[in-house]
């Protein structure tokens, strides 16, 4: 069965650049503009790996998201790959290994999207 | 220049000086006017003296028209000319004072007491050690009256009774009258010389906060432009790689060399808006990371960390400092973007094995970091200009053509971020040295 990627980010370009990407190597690709669509989407559609953009509305939507699908019992196994940039913004660098405590994701991936990364880190985390 | 021009010495503050001083002397001769005519009304003083005296106040009201007149010729005197004018007017008024000195007793007279504002005003009205050389002046004028009185070359003129002073109350008046005047004028000059002062300092403060922030809507747009551009840039980019990605050889050769070119500028361009980003760093209090670390720790790290960079340059790359541990208390990010900056230019802008040398030391209360190379050097007529944002010397453009010109201006602001300083010592072709100094709190 073809595997589900859900994309959460409100870029529109970049989700379709991903979208072409991901579906390219045969993953079936949906996705939501904000946190809120995101967290109903999971329910309903029960991704095999989410995509999270760190920074919509807010600074860090992304994080508060990532702990709401941690916290319900449901999805929370769901592999969350997190889109940042804010690594580069703030001179703060991710690590998912050491920050793994409080930053309940699975792996990070830097914009600009490399494609042959973003394929990498799908295939690596996606759920089995 | 005799007189260089600053803000409390310019043209514009000596002429009104000039014209603060013409109208003092207004007064004076007013007082001295006055003064005839009730030393006159009292009786006191003999009346030739008194006539003398009003032949004074005459030249010195001749003399005042004239300065006047000559002020509005003045705008356009220079600034040494405009002094040697208020320091002839000065004298004058000196020579005049000891006239009247004279007239009225010498050494009796309480009018001596009037030098000291002359003095005052020097000081008020001249930059630098005037109101030394004025002091001296009215020592020369007034040991030379009695001195010449003395030896009997000129008659000493007894201006009050021959009795004693204290007997006569018309002059325990007069001496009153001189003391209360000179307290006053006093006051009043030293208020002046106060306010004057308060205004210079007022109008710096407010320059300054001015200053302050015009800096602060840099930094706020420079934080926000990068911000705001980043994303659509690296979407763009995204983008770009995705439609390479697919393709992939099929394509025109120019097409794809096209798409890699594009990338590569986008690239670029997000390197920049990051080094615009890292201008701002620290100028919010949370984005700063102090910490203890080991300075030579730091170094050793990223000498080695740009090892093969050199290596590929078949360059010598070394790093030399005492066996301590030089504890620090800073900012690693901020410290690792410096000292990072400094090593990769100058292995960017050395030839081929070339030399590179990275040196620590402990001089005083400071940690001073050397980065050295034998490379192309720096105009001196450039360096000054190469911590200033966007700035590329004429060789770094001449060798690489990207570079946002960014990298020793954000140098500058996180060695700024320590308190620190840095320095550059180049000669055109045969190398440069940046010196960055830290300073350290001894631990007690």
């Amino acid at each position: 069965m073809t595997k589900k990627v859900l994309i959460i980010d409100d870029d529109f370009d970049l989700v379709e650049a991903m979208r072409i990407t991901l579906e390219a190597a045969g993953y079936d690709v949906i996705d939501a503009q904000d946190g809120e669509k995101g967290l109903e989407m999971i329910k309903s559609e029960s991704p095999d790996l989410i995509i999270l953009d760190v920074m919509m509305s807010s600074m860090d939507e992304g994080f508060h998201v990532a702990y709401k699908i941690r916290e319900d019992a449901d999805i929370k196994d769901t592999p969350i790959v997190m889109l940042t940039a804010v690594g580069n913004q703030t001179g703060f660098q991710f690590d998912p290994g050491k920050d793994a405590d409080f930053l309940p994701v699975d792996a990070f991936l830097e914009k600009p999207v490399n494609p042959k990364k973003l394929v990498d880190v799908v295939h690596q985390n996606i759920k089995v | 220049m005799l007189f260089p021009e600053t803000p409390t010495f310019s043209i514009a503050s000596m002429l009104r000086r000039d014209k603060w001083l013409i109208r003092l002397r207004w007064v004076a001769i007013l007082g001295l006017f006055s003064g005839v005519i009730l030393l006159k009304f009292i009786e006191l003083g003999p009346p030739s003296s008194l006539n003398a005296m009003a032949i004074v106040a005459f030249i010195l009201v001749g003399l005042n028209l004239m300065y006047l007149t000559y002020a509005s010729a003045k705008k356009q005197f220079g600034m040494s000319n405009l002094v040697i004018l208020l320091n002839l007017q000065m004298v004058m008024d000196l020579f005049l004072l000891t006239v009247l000195i004279y007239l009225t007793g010498s050494a009796e007279s309480p009018l001596s007491f009037f030098y000291v504002f002359h003095i005052i005003l020097a000081s008020i009205i001249f930059p630098g050690g005037f109101s030394y050389l004025y002091s001296l002046l009215v020592v020369i004028l007034y040991s030379g009256l009695l001195v010449i009185e003395q030896s009997s070359f000129v008659e000493h003129l007894c201006f009050f009774n021959e009795f004693h002073l204290m007997n006569d109350s018309r002059v325990v008046i007069g001496i009153w009258f001189v003391f209360v005047v000179t307290m006053m004028v006093s006051a009043y000059l030293a208020q002046n010389v106060t306010e004057r002062h308060r205004r210079v300092r007022d109008k710096l403060e407010a320059a300054n906060l001015k200053l302050q922030e015009i800096n602060e809507t840099k930094t706020t747009f420079f934080r926000y432009a990068s911000h705001e551009m980043k994303a659509p840039i690296a979407t763009i980019q995204s983008t770009l790689m995705v439609i390479e990605d697919i393709l992939g050889t099929k394509a025109d050769p120019r097409v794809i060399n096209m798409l890699n070119r594009a990338i590569g500028r986008t690239s670029e361009t997000i390197g920049m808006l990051k080094d615009l980003a890292d201008l701002t760093y620290g100028n919010f209090q949370e984005q700063q990371h102090f910490e203890s670390l080991s300075l030579r720790e730091l170094l050793v790290g990223l000498v080695s960390d740009a090892k093969p960079n050199s290596d590929r340059k078949s360059q010598t790359l070394t790093f030399t400092s005492a066996d301590a541990s030089f504890d620090y208390f800073g900012d690693v990010n901020a410290l690792g973007k410096i000292f990072n900056n400094l090593i990769s230019n100058a292995i960017r802008y050395t030839q081929e094995s070339g030399s590179i040398q990275v040196s620590l030391e402990k001089v005083d209360l400071n940690y001073v970091v050397k980065v050295s190379d034998d490379g192309q050097g720096i105009p001196a007529t450039e360096q000054v200009n190469i911590f200033k944002e966007f700035y590329r010397t004429s060789t770094a453009r001449k060798l690489i053509s990207e570079g946002t010109g960014l990298g020793l201006a954000i140098v500058m602001r996180m060695v700024e971020l320590h308190g620190g300083d840095i320095q550059v010592d180049s000669q055109e072709g045969r190398g440069s040295t940046f010196t960055v100094q830290l300073p350290f709190e001894e631990e007690l």
